[in-house]
């Protein structure tokens, strides 16, 4: 056993010492690869049609015979952490992955993504989405393209808006007084909610946060301070607060997912949610299509009767910087851009990556909803380190303390200092 | 110094066995011990070149008062669930012996059908059973009369600590229990007998006779519990996604994940990891000391 032990703690020095010297060669070469290989792309959640993932693996595999193509969906709940892992492993990275808009910055500037500047007017040049593209853009060169856009928006009732004798609001005042009516013109069941608005959710607490004149972080003098104890954003946090504990029924603590559970158990008034979650509740296994003729919809109103400014929410996708199948992944991003295909997002409810695509998004109540939604929305704060924030639940943690009638000045202070940790 | 020149056959034995602690264990442990003591984030993951901060690490993280809360709150978390897991599982061990064949092969199976479920499955039957929304524990106290429609039990810390203890016990329980109970028939029965006749009670019999020959077993179990608990992650992580406040339910293994994976600092979470290192061949080393000392005397 002792010589066990000490050839182990030798051995263990002489790979410490390897150890050391092992990092420095990670230049990836940027293009070329292999001409067929098995192309893995991770698409997250349900958001990506079938149709679109039936046709991208079809037309790729025509295009590229000999080559497959797998589409490998992910949760979003943890995303950052399993790219994180995945990205930076040569024989376990996927080829082609989709991000977070919010979260693409910190993985283009930290390298994880391969350079597609030169592929840009291609894949669609100043038609493609602004903000998206300049949230995957870093120092000049751009690593991470849009993929679709899609902000939240109400989904209503129309039945119990009618019981209640309540109109579709138009202000945010409106807004808060309609869901605190539906609560309580509807005490059964207990957990019912005006206004659905789960603890964890501070993707949606955030638009109150902005429609107040606050905001998450700001930069100053190049260093990101955090916002959310300045008065205005204090206000907005007030509103979600009575939001929270007046008009919701949802649990304090839980999180956003699956919001068409409690919405087809006839236990929601109102819920701001993605776009594609119609198709949820129209699902016959996983919703109620039944409800689909009570359901109306509406972009969340801000204080000016304006859309309220609500988390542009969405997609970019990139390719791995480590993939050794550099041109075939790239084929493969092209065809996710490609007409077809964005099309096909557009006709099932995702603002398409191209501006001149808009139209395909059709003319009825989901669409108007959709691009009015769009109009006025805004990004997280543009810090390198926004996925460290993300990924520290520093804002869960906060709204759930809100929900449960926390002290917003004191937990606001301390919020604001742990983003500046991770932020700086 | 003269020896006696050794046939390389025994090293050759050896050789497959210290690779693999060479793979498995010495090349992390080493990798993780040149991380602590880097500032490592997500460029370097992705090939930046790393550059060495010392003690920096260790310094931030001694003083920030945080890590001594997420200790302090680890330790007391493993000794709460190691001690009922240890209790459980050796009274069941206990009973076992005076069950009747029958029974004993029910509740063996039940034991053993805990312990095979795996841990995410296990995990997503908890949450449900504990829904705030739909739970079925909230349903059955909210009938016995309680208020209990819509309690969250994974908001307040403790009862998050509960849920997450309930969880990590009974998926113990049963090894405890199958170990002790293996250990148990090896007692001689003469020496039960022979006590019972000298007129030791029960409690006489089982302190005096019954523990002290299971004694090394008992020793080993529980210190592979108290190994276990400390690093419980699985269950942590899981029920902080389901609800309750992440910062306030961070036991040491969730803290190294998130301050390394999720937040993207390998170099601070592989400082905390050593730290978690250090605490547990802390903590275990008393055991160890009396478990080689018994071993010596044996």
């Amino acid at each position: 056993m002792r010589t066990t032990l000490t050839l182990a703690a030798t051995l263990s020095a002489a790979l410490l010492l390897g150890a050391c010297g092992a990092d420095s060669d990670a230049t990836t070469d940027q293009a070329g690869g292999p001409d067929t290989a098995d192309i893995r792309v991770w698409i997250n959640g349900a958001d990506t049609p079938q149709e679109a993932r039936d046709w991208l693996q079809e037309t790729f595999e025509a295009d590229h015979p000999g080559s497959t193509l797998t589409i490998e969906e992910q949760q979003w709940d943890g995303l950052v952490e399993r790219l994180t892992t995945a990205l930076s492993s040569e024989s376990e990275t996927p080829d082609v992955v989709e991000v977070g808009n919010t979260q693409a910055a910190t993985f283009t500037t930290a390298g994880a993504f391969s350079d597609l500047t030169p592929l840009l007017d291609d894949l669609g040049g100043d038609d493609l989405l602004p903000g998206f593209v300049e949230a995957g853009t870093a120092d000049g060169s751009t690593y991470a393209v849009p993929y679709y856009a899609g902000s939240k928006y109400v989904f209503y009732r129309k039945d119990l808006f009618e019981k209640s004798g309540l109109e579709v609001p138009t202000t945010t005042e409106e807004f808060v007084a309609a869901a605190e009516t539906l609560k309580a013109d509807n005490p059964q069941p207990a957990n019912f909610s005006g206004f659905w608005f789960p603890g964890q959710d501070w993707r949606n607490a955030v638009a109150f946060v902005w429609n107040a004149g606050g905001d998450l972080a700001v930069e100053q003098d190049g260093e990101w301070q955090g916002a959310l104890s300045s008065p205005e954003s204090q206000a907005g946090l007030e509103t979600v607060q009575e939001l929270m504990t007046q008009a919701s029924g949802a649990p304090k603590d839980g999180n956003e997912a699956d919001p068409q559970t409690p919405f087809c158990n006839d236990e929601i008034g109102m819920m701001s949610a993605p776009g594609w979650v119609s198709g949820l509740i129209n699902d016959p296994d996983a919703g109620c299509p039944q409800m689909m003729k009570k359901v109306g919809v509406f972009a969340l109103p801000g204080d000016d009767g304006q859309p309220a400014p609500v988390l542009l929410g969405g997609s970019n996708i990139a390719v791995a910087a480590k993939s050794p199948n550099q041109d075939l992944a790239r084929d493969a991003l092209a065809l996710m851009l490609s007409d077809d295909y964005q099309s096909i997002l557009a006709e099932n409810g995702l603002t398409p990556a191209k501006q001149s695509l808009a139209g395909q998004l059709g003319d009825d109540e989901f669409a108007a909803a959709t691009i009015a939604a769009a109009s006025n929305a805004k990004l997280t704060p543009p810090a390198a380190g926004w996925a460290s924030v993300e990924g520290s639940r520093v804002l869960e943690d906060l709204f759930v303390a809100i929900a449960n009638g926390g002290d917003i000045a004191e937990l606001a202070a301390d919020a604001d200092t742990k983003m500046e940790d991770q932020l700086n | 110094m003269s020896r006696r020149p050794t046939a390389p056959l025994p090293y050759g034995l050896l050789t497959p066995a210290l690779l693999a602690l060479a793979v498995g264990l010495a090349y992390p442990l080493a990798r993780q011990v040149v991380l602590s003591f880097q500032e490592y984030g997500l460029a370097q993951q992705f090939g930046q070149p790393a550059t060495w901060v010392g003690l920096d690490n260790y310094r931030d993280l001694v003083a920030d008062p945080y890590l001594w809360v997420v200790v302090a709150r680890t330790i007391g978390f493993c000794l709460a669930c190691s001690v009922v897991t240890m209790a459980i599982g050796t009274a069941l061990a206990l009973t076992m012996r005076l069950m009747s064949r029958p029974v004993r092969l029910l509740l063996q199976t039940g034991l053993l059908l805990a312990w095979a479920t795996p841990v995410l499955a296990a995990l997503t039957v908890w949450q449900w059973l504990f829904d705030a929304q739909y739970g079925v524990v909230n349903w059955l106290l909210t009938r016995l009369g309680g208020d209990f429609a819509g309690h969250s039990w994974l908001l307040q810390p403790l009862s998050f600590f509960l849920v997450a203890g309930i969880v990590v016990v009974w998926m113990s329980v049963p090894f405890v229990a199958f170990t002790t109970y293996a250990g148990l028939t090896q007692v001689p029965a003469d020496l039960v007998e022979a006590a019972e006749v000298d007129g030791a009670s029960p409690s006489q019999r089982l302190w005096h006779v019954i523990v002290p020959q299971v004694r090394p077993v008992l020793l080993v179990v529980g210190l592979l519990q108290v190994i276990w608990d400390l690093r419980v992650f699985t269950q942590i992580y899981v029920l902080q996604q389901a609800g309750g406040v992440t910062r306030d339910t961070n036991l040491l293994g969730t803290y190294i994940y998130r301050a390394g994976i999720g937040e993207g600092s390998f170099g601070v979470a592989a400082a905390v990891a050593m730290f978690m290192l250090a605490l547990t061949v802390v903590l275990t080393f008393p055991y160890l000391r009396r478990m080689l000392r018994e071993e010596r005397a044996a």
